[in-house]
């Protein structure tokens, strides 16, 4: 077919085709940048408190702007240098400042700001819209400007401003379009924007009471995912039941993050999006958005995970607070469910990187509330979140998948420790693990007397048994009673084992085991992949003799010598 | 009441000689429940005056109502023959007249043709019941194909005998002639699935596998009945006047002489021996000749007890005919004598039951039917307990002894010798014995029998292999001859019932040998079941039983399968991410014939590649070594997809193997069109060029890829999409016959046979019909014909949606395509290759 022989390899420099091509942003002058990046008040920010070394995290997107942003930012911290105002700061994530608290703070100046240093982090290596603190620790960074749109995820260790780069918007249509979609001035609304938007929504709702309306509710920005309304402040009426909040409707500005959708759609009454992406602003009344069609899809992976026997768990962040405590959580969930799990650190998630490991059935990604949510067809294995994870994990005669719907795992596990006295419990009754076997007493006691097999699951998404969905089986139980025997039983069971220091053969065929069950990566390898390394696709020939034994070879004498120049045979005399 | 008792039963069990396992298989409404019944009754079971009317086989409440069988169901009986001699005329030495007969009543309705497959796997023969009135039918031939299929040996009854003399007072020379005709067509069926181990199974009434009668009266008669009492009567040798009893003999009463052709007032010796004396019987009591009657009885020596000597007219009738010819006599001595005992039928059944060589312990103990032998017991179907969520597993017990507290290896469907996957330990806590609507423990099985299992239902979805030889390889999984093309998808209406309802659907799966229970990818409960009674007897049992909770149910509709019609225009080509890989692939269509045969399972993925090579080759005309180079079969690893490897002297290719497979799989399970399955797809990888290094060419670079590669030939090939069809046939008098073409056309269906039923003024329509136009159409049929036309529609065949192309959305493929890619939440045009296919 090809009259050459195939070129084996792509050349080295297809690797820096750009994949998607980014739209560069409109070209600002001077003024804009300024307003836009918000210069002034990060400078004063920064004086405050007092910080040396500056780490700029910018999106992609907003990299064209980096260099003249740290220009400037250089350029005003060398101007005006920071007041010596000594402010005390009280755990790094207590210093950040959402709002701009006017520039009159500095009142006296110091010459030690010339020392500030400022360092671009132009690759972020995990979501734009998380902090990337190990990126900024690399510099030694003692706070982090961060640009963009955020998802003001909690950060562990450095303290952090946000520059969200504020975006324009059409304030007289959006009113037009609020008034259409609202008649009823009596109707209880919360105002919600995008964090580009938010700016806008004092203004939006002065614009709001000129024309009558009284029971709107503007929202602020707040650092707290596991809000009621993630990262917002909630009305005042709802502060203290939190249950009214479903009489709210919520009018939003811009799309927001599906995650935000789905958190929010059991939450308040309905949810209307005033889109800004149009070239036009829109004027009409809004439709309520639904999320009903992606919360059946994620029913559909859930249900479809509650079989797998591997999970990966992809740790998509390290700047998230508590995320070692979400990764024990889900640790412990998997393995009481008699699953195995591996842990992988990724950066940006993508279908590349997890189609790798084909032995592992779904995904638990652990990262920011915004972009846990992967909903993208072109992942070979779905991902899921902690808290999906936990319904999948459930048992099916448990399971319930109303409206409710929470990203922040924080959240999660505030729930989880609430729900521990209650929900748990009936998962471990032993009943459950023999089937109907609680249910069943007196008469019937013939139905499950004997260990034996764990029973198959099974799979809703195909309608088929499935046998190994536990492969570890329900060690978690087994342990935990031979620990309330007592310690003799263990001590005993110690002294039986004693550790030895010879090697071991192992027998031939047998695959590594984990606490005495099976590797399941391991039993993979062995019976569902035909491609097993080098040599295992062919049979090597030994020459046998007459009785079968393999026959040696004559020993043959190789190549010697160095990489420069090998020698073969008589080498020694060919060199000197 | 009850003239036997389990010990009794479980002593016969232990003489494989003496068992007759059979099912009872026909035609809607041809009569089986009804004629089983009569057999029932001799048993003691029920009383002689319900026979016939209670269908004690239909134990559901839902069965009596509709007065259609729903469920097949098992019943032990004991039998013996009315004389001892006749012991000599069964073709194996047997001793003891005494049987024990297991017999399943099957449904007829097309819908439930799943429960008879089931039935037929566990029996030996078949009791094949035809209508005299309306004759071979379409389910007829179904069931009957099937049984030769499993190489079960068949017995007819040509039922409903009464309706042809009370409402179509035929003659009885036409009689004759309409039985011939049933016999013939019958025969010509049974002739065309010929099997060369089973031999020559046609039905003769001389040889006695033939019976007549009534099922609704009880009574029957085999023409070897009306021998053995004419040949002590004439004194002449049996065999020798059951041969005159049927076709082209004449007896000449004057010349007391047997001629060969019809005479000036000579009648066929059937009409003059056989039928004469029912005729009689008929005319006197239906048109009160009292004295006659009376007259009629004596010589018949039939004895009427006190009451029902009162009796007039149909009841008389009844009583008289059911004493003069027991229907349960004629019956048990037709399958006493002609169907085979499992001692005799394992011995030409086991190679086409047993998976494994057919030279192992296993194969060997089915093959002697052997109670010493390793347990080998095949479980058909689950039946409900009263105990909500439990089953009885029900099977056959093939080789062996199954015994209560016995630990057993539960083998799956999917199970293979060798690894542990679908496999299981569990002890069998109790056998019982299946008889009808109550069951009785009993303390073990030998082979040959057939019995419920209790307490290993949770490790059987529907069916399976239970034995205790590790070698054991599985007992064939059974095909059935209809599929779950019809879906609806059900919801709760209260979001706390969920978990009640996937129990439920759990239940559903586990208690029908058919249905489909599933969560599709937008999330929603689907059951998929054959036909719309079908689904509407399982969504029923769903609502009220299994799960119990009100739900709501969506409109039926099909499920459709993506294809190709045309070759890829030109070679698909897609880059690894990181641009080092490329595969190269082209798409075309399977062979309409080599789909069917992967579906059917003459082509299979675990045969050996070698023998699988030659079927392509030799049926298909397959080039031998495209057609050894398979990689795989998809979806799910058995689907009607090829992917085959073109490829010359590509290297690291059996590196990337699995991974190309696996993005196969993905890709054939949700196609580029509307993320539906594909089907009938060949792919063939023409080249690939890796990168040089293990670490560039993993599954992450190779599996995304692989299945964009897939999607971009897909859609270069003229993709299209594939609808189920339904084969319908109607029986209509002829001046209905136009309403039955009108509603065709309008539904885009089209007849291509048309036959009138010989004797009658029926006609037989034989149409396609897509089943997406089959919802209604049994209702708008009803009146478009006023009510004459009786419609049975099974899946036939997929075929191409007419009308264009699914990526056009002016034409109709096009709209449903959006339609579908709405309803599953994606964007609602179909992305085109340029997505997929990248430029060298």
């Amino acid at each position: 077919m090809y009259a050459t022989a195939p070129v084996l390899s792509t050349p080295a420099e297809h690797i820096f085709e750009e994949e998607s091509p980014i739209i560069p942003p409109l070209p600002l002058d001077d003024e804009q940048l300024y307003v836009q990046y918000e210069i002034q008040r990060t400078v004063n920010e920064i004086r405050d408190g007092r910080w040396t070394r500056i780490a700029l995290q910018f999106p992609d997107e907003m990299l064209v702007h980096a260099p003249r942003v740290f220009d400037r930012l250089q350029h005003e911290l060398r101007l005006r240098p920071p007041s010596n105002a000594v402010h005390v700061i009280e755990g790094g994530v207590e210093a950040i400042r959402l709002h701009d608290q006017g520039d009159g703070a500095g009142n006296g100046t110091c010459d030690d700001g010339i020392g500030a240093k400022l360092c671009i982090l132009a690759d972020t290596s995990y979501g734009a819209c998380c902090v990337d603190e190990v990126a900024a620790e690399h510099v030694d960074a003692e706070v982090v400007v961060h640009y963009g749109r955020a998802c003001l995820s909690p950060t562990a260790r450095l303290p952090v401003i946000y520059v969200f780069t504020t975006k324009p918007l059409d304030q007289e249509a959006a009113v037009t379009s609020f008034i259409r979609t609202f008649p009823n001035q009596d109707e209880r609304v919360c105002l919600l924007a995008d964090i580009p938007y938010h700016h806008h929504l004092s203004r939006l709702g002065e614009r709001l009471r000129e024309e009558g309306y009284t029971k709107y509710c503007v929202t602020d920005i707040l650092s707290d995912p596991s809000s009621l309304i993630p990262n917002r402040t909630v009305p005042t009426d709802v502060r203290d039941e939190p249950g009214k909040l479903r009489e709210y409707s919520v009018f939003h500005i811009s799309t927001p993050p599906t995650s935000l959708l789905l958190t929010l759609s059991s939450r308040v009454k309905s949810i209307h999006i005033y889109p800004t992406d149009a070239s036009i602003p829109t004027k009409s009344a809004l439709q309520p958005a639904s999320s009903t069609a992606l919360l059946r899809r994620r029913y559909a992976l859930v249900t479809r995970l509650s079989t797998v026997p591997v999970f990966g768990i992809l740790i998509n962040t390290l700047s998230v607070s508590n995320y070692m405590a979400a990764l024990s959580h889900v640790q412990d969930l998997i393995t009481r469910a008699g699953k195995k799990y591996y842990v992988f650190v990724v950066g940006k998630v993508n279908a590349a990187k997890v189609a790798n490991f084909a032995e592992i059935g779904g995904w638990v990604v652990i990262g920011c509330w915004e972009s846990s949510l992967v909903e993208s067809k072109d992942f070979y294995r779905p991902i899921i979140t902690p808290f999906e994870l936990e319904v999948a994990l459930t048992d099916d005669r448990e399971r319930v998948w109303g409206g409710e719907w929470v990203g922040d795992f924080a959240a999660l596990l505030k729930r989880g420790d609430n729900m521990s006295a209650t929900g748990h419990v009936a998962e471990e009754m032993p009943g459950t693990v023999d089937g109907f076997g609680g249910q069943h007493d007196g008469e019937d006691s013939t139905w499950d007397d004997q260990p034996s097999d764990e029973e198959p699951e099974f799979d809703l998404r195909t309608g088929r048994y499935v046998s190994q969905s536990r492969p570890m089986g329900r060690q978690k139980q087994v342990s935990s009673a031979s620990r309330s025997n007592g310690t003799t039983a263990q001590s005993q069971a110690s002294r039986n084992a004693t550790p030895s220091s010879a090697l071991v053969q192992r027998a031939k065929g047998e695959v590594a085991l984990v606490n005495g069950a099976v590797s399941p990566a391991a039993e993979y390898l062995r019976t569902k992949r035909t491609w097993q390394g080098l040599g295992s696709d062919y049979e090597i020939a030994y020459e046998r003799d007459a009785e079968g034994k393999i026959q040696g070879a004559l020993m043959e004498e190789g190549r010697s010598g160095v990489a420069k120049g090998y020698m073969v045979g008589s080498a020694v005399d060919q060199r000197t | 009441m009850v003239n036997f008792t389990v010990e009794e039963i479980r002593g016969l069990m232990d003489n494989p000689v003496n068992i007759r396992n059979m099912s009872v298989i026909a035609h809607v409404d041809h009569g089986k429940s009804t004629l089983t019944d009569s057999l029932v009754q001799r048993a003691g079971i029920i009383s002689a005056k319900n026979a016939g009317a209670q269908r004690y086989t239909d134990t559901r409440p839902d069965e009596q109502e509709r007065g259609v069988t729903i469920k097949s169901t098992a019943i032990s009986l004991y039998g013996s023959l009315v004389d001892d001699e006749d012991l000599k005329d069964i073709p194996i030495k047997t001793e003891k007249n005494d049987f024990l007969v297991n017999l399943i009543d099957s449904p007829g309705h097309v819908d439930f043709s799943s429960e008879v497959t089931a039935a037929l796997r566990v029996t030996d023969g078949a009791l094949v019941v035809v209508d005299t009135v309306e004759g071979v039918c379409v389910q007829t031939e179904t069931v009957l194909r099937q049984a030769l299929g499993e190489r079960i040996k068949p017995v007819v009854i040509i039922n409903k005998v009464d309706r042809a003399l009370l409402e179509l007072q035929v003659s009885k020379e036409d009689l004759y002639q309409n039985f011939s005709r049933v016999i013939e067509s019958v025969n010509v069926v049974i002739a065309t699935y010929f099997d060369k181990v089973l031999g020559d199974v046609q039905v003769y009434p001389d040889r006695g596998t033939i019976a007549f009668g009534s099922g609704l009266h009880g009574w029957a008669f085999t023409v070897r009945q009306f021998a053995s009492r004419y040949a002590k009567k004439f004194g002449v040798d049996k065999n020798k006047m059951m041969q005159r009893l049927w076709g082209d003999n004449f007896f000449n009463a004057k010349t007391k002489k047997w001629v060969k052709t019809p005479e000036e007032g000579v009648e066929r010796a059937f009409n003059q021996f056989c039928l004469d004396p029912i005729f009689r019987i008929f005319d006197c009591i239906m048109n009160f000749k009292k004295e006659e009657t009376a007259k009629l009885i004596e010589k018949l020596e039939i004895k009427l007890a006190g009451d029902e000597k009162d009796l007039e007219g149909k009841q008389l009738l009844k009583v008289v005919m059911r004493k003069f010819l027991p229907a349960a006599d004629a019956l048990m001595e037709m399958m006493i004598l002609h169907l085979p005992s499992p001692a005799v039928a394992q011995k030409y059944r086991m190679e086409t039951l047993y998976e494994g060589p057919p030279d192992d312990e296993s194969a060997i103990g089915i093959r002697d039917c052997d109670p010493k032998g390793p347990l080998m017991c095949y479980v058909s179907k689950m039946v409900p307990t009263s105990d909500k969520g439990r089953f009885y597993a029900f099977g056959r017990v093939f080789s062996g002894t199954a015994k209560s507290g016995m630990k057993v290896r539960i083998q799956g469907p999917n199970y293979t010798p060798g690894k542990k996957e679908d496999m299981f330990m569990k002890s069998i806590q109790r056998t019982v014995l299946m008889m009808g609507r109550v069951t009785e423990p009993i303390e073990d099985v030998p082979a040959g029998n057939i019995l419920g299992l209790v307490g290993i239902d949770q490790f059987l979805l529907k069916s399976g292999t239970l034995t205790t030889s590790e070698t054991a390889h599985n007992l064939k999984v059974m095909k059935f001859s209809v599929s779950p093309v019809v879906q609806r998808s059900v919801e709760v209406k209260n979001a706390n019932d969920l978990p009640k309802l996937v129990e439920g659907l759990k239940r559903l799966s586990k208690s029908d040998p058919c249905v489909l229970v599933m969560i599709t990818d937008s999330g929603e409960h689907v059951v998929a079941g054959a036909g719309e009674l079908h689904l509407e007897i399982c969504l029923k049992d769903l609502e009220e039983d299994h799960a119990g909770v009100p739900l709501r149910i969506s409109d039926p509709v099909v499920q459709y399968r993506e294809t190709v019609s045309g070759d890829s225009r030109m070679t698909a080509l897609s880059k690894s991410p990181n641009k080092h890989n490329r595969l190269y692939v082209t798409a075309t269509p399977l062979a309409e014939e080599v789909a069917k045969d992967i579906e059917s399972g003459k082509i299979n993925p675990r045969d050996d590649f070698k023998a699988r090579a030659r079927i392509l080759a030799d049926d298909h005309g397959w080039d031998i070594t495209d057609a050894r180079k398979i990689w795989c079969f998809g979806p799910d690893t058995n689907g009607a997809n090829l992917l085959v490897d073109q490829t010359k002297a590509v290297q690291y290719l059996n590196e990337i193997k699995d991974s190309v497979v696996s993005g196969f799989q993905w890709a054939t399970k949700e196609g580029p069109v509307a993320e539906e399955p594909m089907r009938s797809v060949r792919f063939n990888i023409m080249d690939v060029t890796l990168h040089a290094d293990a670490i560039h060419r993993g599954g992450g670079q190779i599996i995304p890829t692989a299945r964009r590669v897939l999607y971009a030939a897909t859609l270069l090939a003229d993709p299209g999409l594939m609808e189920p069809v339904f084969l319908v046939e109607i029986q209509v008098p002829e001046q209905a016959m136009g309403g039955i073409y009108g509603v065709l056309t309008r539904r885009r269906g089209h007849v291509f046979e048309e036959a009138q039923r010989p004797g009658t003024p029926l006609f037989n329509v034989k149409a396609y019909l897509p089943v997406n136009e089959s919802f209604g159409f049994n209702a708008d049929l009803r009146s478009a014909t006023s009510g004459q036309a009786f419609p049975q529609m099974v899946f036939d065949h997929w075929q191409i949606l007419p009308g264009g192309s699914p990526l056009d959305k002016t034409t109709m493929p096009g709209k449903i395509v959006e339609d579908m890619r709405k309803r599953k939440g994606i964007k609602p045009e179909v992305p085109g290759y340029e997505n997929y296919y990248d430029k060298l």
